[in-house]
């Protein structure tokens, strides 16, 4: 603490904490307070699970389990307003004053004028009980204002594929891109996602949570997540009369960027079935600073808003969700890189020449990209008897342009300018509870629209893909068995216009996911977890037709049409453990991910592609069988009240299996270790906390050899430690809580590469970021 | 069960009013889309350079090129690269053209580099067997060289290789003193002819 005094950003932080522990003095409650409860129907007695339960005041939001049951812990004492809602239910909103440990039990009243027959148990499906990993409330906070894949990279074996620091995509157990679905809001994001500089185009102030799973219900959305689904979650529309805003901004002081983002929901009294939300962000950034220059055109500028809005009966609801994402990203001057020479004139150079540094400013030139995205989408849910209808219906369309720099600069035009319409349909069924059994079926329907002008790098094309799928769950004592199948056909169809001459290909393809997962509760607190699963994933277009240079990497990028299928054979094995006093929790999952026909790129260096810029070399899509496997640990202890380690590993070792070699680009073995302490706090302060954590990246010393010619033009960089800060406290006046925030990134300013950067060839990573935030609900 | 099936058929109406508004939705973005691709249209791309040389005393002239008229790339041709020929002890005035041809009509990019010439520059790197010589390059506005005109002398019978590379200046930061290597820059064309003094 002595040493950070001296660091200009970090003086913020300690008003802050200066400010809290004046407060913290006066305190004499302690906020370690829990409240239990247990959810009935009024009516029948029935056990509510699957029941939401919010305070919004604090936004936490439980659900109850199995029995009805929930619990809300580390309140502080106060007043409460919980909000309870179930499906069939009408909502109700109960006061609680928490003086102590409290229990509460709700009843449900059943809606009015239900004269069918009772909707109750058995229309909330059992949860997931693969792999899940998510991120929501303080973690979520603090990564409030970072793009969507470094919030996931808070993640245990998340990690992020970056091109510079204004473009970064999430890795989950080294695979991205095609190979993870997205979920956003319930709707498969598609984009351009293929590419490694195209990051997902998602606002993060959208999500309650973000989610990471494996297992069964990922075969909702496809056949093809060999990597894993990520759900981003928006909050439940409220369903009770009042209204809730909240107010998120955020200053980062290393490129001196700021967010705003507010989101604010109504239910009106007179019109009980409709609720709306509306929802905004604005984010603006400068150019980013490394430990010793600045990086010119690095700056960036986000504006994505979305609307809300619900119909909710007694049989049926309707949600229609609007949004629009538009981002434009600087990229950095000095990573423009002609041909080969230049590529590794630019590698020689310790750093890079001093016309493309130091210049501060918002400004975003040449070259840069652009990108929109807009979401349309309509949801239904039709209650009949104990059954669950859902259709859904969105179209999307996406929008990216690239700027290059170019000779002339009366050149507005981007140089590759792709666009895709996608309209997906998704029907599903949930059908009762038999035999401890509840199921899902569902069909689904996407088509898509690809068209580009000006430079040529994927085809244009159309395509439609049929799937359907069939999960079911069972649960009885300490079993828990999901088990699913899933199958996706697609067929498309591309064109390209080159010199007169129009060249078409069709393809189909057909793919079968699948999977199997067994929990077993050995005690209350100790799981195992057993996952097998199959995914496939057809080819996409720019892997069977890409052809062109990629500027980046000074490579010329060809596809082959005669791609197939890559399959996923992968078995997961999951272990979690709590002492009874739960100052003691621990978490390890192994995997063993095995990819046939695993497409991949790989370097012909023997046949360079000659144009009048000079040789690049070329580099093509091949398959390979690959093999993935390695495991997350993490434990965290509370050896004192207030102070808690955690502590987690990510481990993982990919080999390219007909080689006989490692395969290339996969990210290197990460630790990490953080102390928190958590404050006591008061009835107008609550859960002030301070972490510090250390987090060491190991260098990626497992890369593929020289056997057939050169496969990168640089070493993967060294290991690096990084130390970051993380402290939050909220303050209530009246009923208004606000809570700020302050989090350092790199808080010692060390310098360094990381290895999944595609920029590490040139520059180093940003420097201390301090990030001050400040949340106000009202 | 009268009443049920009557209410049934009421939300189900409600229910269905939407799905068909949707449908219709999902119809007229999918009416609008494209069926045909657009042509190819990469509007950076060089195809051509051409050397346009005439000799001083007999006004002998000639062109030699590197032409690659259809782009690179998947199914394209080779580029065609001439072989220079000049005479021994002679000098040469050369004018450099660059040509987008895949661009109809072809497009001169020589013209787009002359207009932004502080940002541009040609250099000449004959290789010690050539036996060329390049100087007396032609300027841009500021004074520094941009090397679209130049003069070649050749001495003694050799035979050898010529690199031309033009190089981009970010933001009018090109000086006289800029190797060809520097780091300020990167390269927009660079081919290598080869050369025959005979």
């Amino acid at each position: 603490m002595f040493l950070i005094i001296h660091f200009i950003g970090v003086r913020y932080l300690l008003i802050v904490f200066l400010l809290c522990s004046g407060w913290l003095n006066t305190s004499a409650q302690d906020c370690n307070l829990t409240l239990k409860g247990h959810v009935e129907d009024s009516d029948t007695k029935d056990q509510l699970s699957g029941a939401t339960v919010i305070i919004r005041s604090i936004n936490r939001e439980v659900t109850t389990d199995d029995n009805g049951d929930f619990t809300f812990m580390k309140l502080c004492p106060g007043t409460y307003e919980l909000e309870v809602t179930h499906v069939g239910c009408e909502p109700i909103s109960q006061t609680v004053a928490i003086e102590k440990n409290t229990h509460i039990d709700l009843l449900l009243p059943h809606l009015k004028n239900n004269l069918q027959e009772v909707i109750v148990s058995g229309t909330k499906q059992l949860t997931n009980t693969g792999f899940k990993q998510e991120l929501s409330g303080t973690r979520l906070e603090q990564a409030s204002g970072l793009s969507l894949a470094e919030a996931l990279a808070k993640l245990n074996g998340v990690t992020m594929l970056q091109t510079g620091s204004t473009i970064a995509k999430p890795v989950i157990h080294g695979l991205h891109s095609n190979r993870i679905l997205t979920i956003n809001n319930g709707v498969r994001q598609e984009g351009q996602q293929w590419g490694n500089e195209h990051a997902p185009e998602i606002d993060p102030f959208i999500a309650d949570k973000l989610i990471v799973i494996k297992g069964v219900d990922e075969l909702k959305y496809g056949s093809d997540a060999i990597g894993g689904v990520i759900l981003v979650d928006p909050k439940p529309l409220r369903y009770l009369p009042g209204n809730h805003g909240e107010i998120n901004t955020v200053y980062f002081t290393n490129n001196n960027e700021y967010v705003v983002s507010g989101v604010y929901e109504q239910q009106l009294k007179k019109m009980p079935a409709f609720s709306y939300r509306l929802q905004g962000t604005f984010k603006r950034g400068a150019n980013v600073r490394t430990p010793d220059y600045r990086l010119n055109n690095t700056a960036l500028q986000e504006e994505n808003f979305s609307v809300t809005v619900g119909w909710k009966k007694e049989h049926y609801n309707l949600e229609a969700f609007y949004s629009q994402f538009h981002t434009k990203a600087g990229i950095f001057t000095g990573s423009h890189i002609g041909n080969l020479t230049d590529l590794k004139e630019a590698i020689a150079a310790p750093k890079p020449d001093d016309i493309f540094l130091n210049e501060k400013g918002y400004e975003i030139s040449r070259p840069n990209q652009e990108v929109s995205h807009r979401l349309f989408k309509l949801r239904s849910n039709l209650y009949k008897g104990a059954n669950k209808f859902q259709l859904t219906m969105a179209a999307q369309y996406n929008e990216r342009k690239e700027y290059d720099i170019v000779r002339s600069s009366t050149n507005l035009k981007p140089q590759l300018n792709l666009s895709i319409l996608t309209l997906t349909e998704d029907l599903s069924w949930e059908h009762p509870s038999v035999f401890n059994l509840k199921g899902t079926a569902g069909i689904s329907f996407m088509q898509q629209d690809n068209s580009y002008t000006g430079r040529y790098f994927i085809p244009h094309y159309i395509s439609a893909t049929y799937g359907g799928y069939w999960l079911e769950k069972w649960k009885k004592e300490k079993w828990d068995i999901q088990a699913g199948i899933r199958y996706d056909y697609k067929a498309f169809s591309t064109q390209r216009l080159r010199n007169a001459v129009l060249t078409s290909h069709d393809f189909d393809f057909s793919t079968l996911g699948a999977s199997l997962n067994t929990a077993y509760t050995i005690r209350p607190d100790m799981h195992v977890n057993v996952n097998l699963s199959h995914a496939s994933r057809a080819p996409h277009v720019n892997e069977l037709l890409s052809d062109g240079i990629h500027h980046g990497t000074a490579t010329y990028e060809v596809g082959d049409i005669n791609l197939s299928p890559e399959k996923s054979y992968n078995l997961s094995v999951g272990f979690d453990y709590a002492n009874a006093r739960k100052t003691f929790t621990a978490e390890l999952t192994l995997y063993n991910n095995y990819i046939r026909d695993f497409i991949y790129q790989q370097p012909k260096p023997d046949e360079p592609v000659l144009t009048i810029a000079g040789a690049f070399p070329k580099i093509v899509y091949e398959q390979t069988n690959a093999l993935l496997r390695g495991f997350d640990a993490a434990f965290s202890y509370h050896f004192l009240k207030q102070l808690a380690l955690s502590s987690k590993a990510s481990v993982l070792r990919a080999y390219n299996r007909n080689i006989d070699d490692w395969l290339i680009s996969m990210p290197a073995d990460r630790i990490s270790n953080e102390l928190v302490y958590t404050f006591k706090g008061n009835e107008h302060v609550s859960e002030p906390y301070v972490g510090l954590e250390l987090a060491n990246v190991f260098k990626q010393s497992r890369v593929p050899g020289d056997k057939f010619g050169k496969q990168d033009y640089k070493e993967p960089p060294p290991a690096y430690n990084l130390v970051n800060l993380n402290a939050a406290v909220t303050l209530r006046f009246g009923k208004h809580p606000f809570t700020l925030g302050a989090g350092v990134h790199n808080l010692l300013n060390t310098s360094y590469r990381e290895y999944l950067n595609s920029f590490r060839y040139y520059v180093d990573e940003a420097g201390r970021n301090v990030q001050l935030r400040l949340k106000f609900s009202f | 069960m009268n009443y049920d099936s009557n209410f049934k058929t009421q939300y189900m109406k409600k229910y269905f009013g939407n799905f068909t508004i949707a449908i219709a939705l999902m119809l007229f973005l999918n009416a609008c889309s494209k069926e045909v691709a657009e042509e190819d249209n990469d509007n950076e791309v060089v195809t051509t350079l051409e050397l346009h040389i005439m000799e001083r005393v007999t006004f002998n002239h000639f062109i030699y090129k590197f032409d690659d008229p259809d782009g690179f790339g998947a199914g394209s041709a080779a580029p065609v690269i001439d072989v220079i020929r000049l005479s021994p002890n002679k000098v040469y005035d050369v004018e450099l053209k660059l040509f987008n041809k895949t661009a109809n009509p072809v497009e001169d990019v020589t013209a787009e580099v002359e207009e932004e010439g502080a940002d541009h520059r040609f250099y000449y790197l004959p290789s010690t067997s050539s036996n060329i010589t390049v100087n007396n390059f032609s300027n841009d506005g500021n004074g520094v060289p941009v090397g679209i005109m130049s003069t070649w002398t050749t001495g003694a019978k050799g035979a050898g290789k010529i690199r031309i590379v033009l190089r981009h200046y970010p933001n009018g930061s090109k000086a006289t003193d800029d190797p060809v290597d520097s780091p300020k820059s990167s390269t927009d064309v660079d081919t290598e002819f080869t050369t025959s003094v005979e």
